[in-house]
């Protein structure tokens, strides 16, 4: 069985840098406006395209534009400028949907990933898209049987993209899921005016929604009143019948999430694909994977439709079930590298001997440890408060711009 | 007189400000965001100020449906 390639989202520089941290064999990452995420406030410029590439080229981790929205006349030009500059960047591959951005990543001989809003859901237009692109993603909606009979096909008909290799198959492994058919959804357009078409979701499907007929007035009792919003999807339990599908790339949704969340998802699904490869992926690796996974941000988890579920299964909360959760403590000052000992300044809050520290930061990344040492404005003393300036032994260096928090327990409400 | 105000750099091209108020919108075929017409650039931010008032309804619509909310219509 070949190693599958885990692929993660970078939504900034600190969750590029957990990803590359903690195993990623690739990053997903949009510029500007044109892709999914282009409401969040913290997408990457053009301009650190040649950042990005560097660092990750430095861990031989491959790189991909997202370039996946609906596009319009007035966007061609911009479409031809990212794909130039991704190009000029080394950037190996452009995630696209829309035909004009295929054709002009051909073009200008740019690698091209289907991306999942294409909906490919048999062989027959893998073949057909085989003509353009090396690595498609399936429909969100096919069962691991049906991506099987896919990959065999691919096999066996020797389906072969331009690079000249095998035609390969990626699927979701973990994260949000949501109501729409693979990411084509039109609700937030339809309530808000928000087009997710156009990466601009506002995610009302997350909602509590009642269902009245109208006729009677007859309200439907519900026991749950989120009925369009899917728990997320987890793979990790089934890690073993997703990789016997013959897939060859797993990717991990959250281009939105925290650095933290980053870090702790792809260590655990690293974990997974190589316990997979050296056979010693077990029930009881899978059960503290699965209590990793709880500690950030989850809807709670399901295996979405990979196993023949007709429907999904609905979360029972707006927000996440994570039984963990990030306060704010501080800011970094100094790191002296000889001793390996970093400065911080407490800005609020407290922190003391015992607690779980989490410092992140866009060449830091997301790096968590316990606090077992710890010097209070240079006294030995067991809390620092707020004011104080605190030092304390690291294995991992930090910047003046790093942000320390301390992780504590999340109450969820359900 | 009304006062049109758009934060350019985070539009995300999406066209509905063009669709409902054609004459003060229009899309960039550079860089694909919108364009206010006849507007002065501050740090990103981009007035244009009109003394017809028939304009204020067609940007008052253009900047309600706008998904990124950066445009803002006074009139004064
Ligand atoms: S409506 Fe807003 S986001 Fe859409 S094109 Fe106009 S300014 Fe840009």
């Amino acid at each position: 069985m070949q190693q599958i390639e885990l692929m993660a989202p970078a939504g900034n520089f600190e969750s590029l840098q957990a990803a590359l941290d903690n195993g990623a064999d690739s990053v997903y990452f949009g510029v500007e406006q044109l892709n999914m995420r282009a409401r969040a406030s913290i997408n990457f410029t053009l301009d650190d395209l040649p950042e990005i590439s560097k660092r990750c080229k430095a861990k031989h981790v491959r790189t991909y534009l997202t370039l996946n929205t609906i596009i319009y006349d007035h966007d061609l030009s911009i479409v031809k400028t990212l794909v130039k500059k991704a190009k000029e960047a080394d950037i190996t591959a452009v995630i696209a949907m829309d035909q004009a951005v295929i054709a002009c990543a051909r073009e200008l001989g740019l690698e091209v990933h289907i991306s999942t809003q294409i909906n490919i859901t048999n062989i027959e237009t893998v073949k057909f898209y085989a003509m353009f692109a090396d690595t498609m993603v399936l429909s969100r909606e096919l069962s691991l049987r049906q991506v099987k009979k896919i990959t065999e096909a691919i096999e066996k008909e020797q389906i072969k993209g331009p690079s000249g290799k095998l035609v390969e198959i990626e699927v979701f492994g973990h994260g949000a899921l949501c109501m729409a058919v693979s990411g084509k959804c039109y609700m937030s357009l339809h309530s808000q005016n928000s087009s997710a078409n156009r990466g601009a979701c506002k995610q009302n499907c997350r909602k509590k929604y009642t269902v009245i007929d109208q006729e009677t007035g007859f309200e439907m009792e519900l026991d749950n009143e989120y009925i369009m919003s899917p728990k997320d999807l987890c793979t990790i339990d089934i890690l073993d019948q997703v990789a016997e599908s013959g897939i060859k790339v797993l990717k991990i949704e959250g281009r939105g999430r925290a650095p933290e969340y980053v870090a702790r998802v792809i260590k655990c699904y690293r974990n997974a694909i190589d316990s997979l490869e050296n056979n010693t992926y077990d029930k009881e690796k899978v059960v503290s994977w699965m209590q990793e996974l709880e500690k950030v941000y989850n809807r709670g988890f399901w295996n979405g439709y990979y196993l023949g579920q007709k429907l999904g299964e609905w979360s029972n909360g707006s927000g996440s079930h994570a039984t963990q959760k990030k306060v704010y403590i501080g800011k970094g000052v100094h790191f002296y590298t000889k001793a390996k000992i970093g400065e911080f300044k407490i800005d609020a809050y407290d922190v003391s001997i015992g607690d779980t520290i989490l410092v992140t930061g866009p060449t830091t990344g997301a790096k968590e440890m316990e606090v077992n040492e710890m010097l209070v404005n240079d006294e030995k003393l067991l809390t620092g408060s707020k004011g104080d300036t605190i030092t304390i032994p690291l294995e991992f260096r930090i910047r003046p711009s790093d942000k320390l928090y301390k992780i504590v327990e999340n109450k969820v409400e359900v | 007189m009304v006062v049109i105000t758009l934060q350019r750099n985070k539009c995300i091209g999406c066209n509905y400000c063009v669709e409902l108020a054609p004459n003060q919108f229009q899309m960039s075929k550079k860089d694909g965001k919108s364009v206010l017409l006849h507007a002065k650039d501050k740090k990103g931010f981009f007035t244009a100020k009109s003394n017809d008032d028939i304009i204020f309804d067609a940007c008052d619509k253009a900047s309600k449906a706008c998904p990124v909310n950066i445009i803002s219509v006074k009139n004064i």
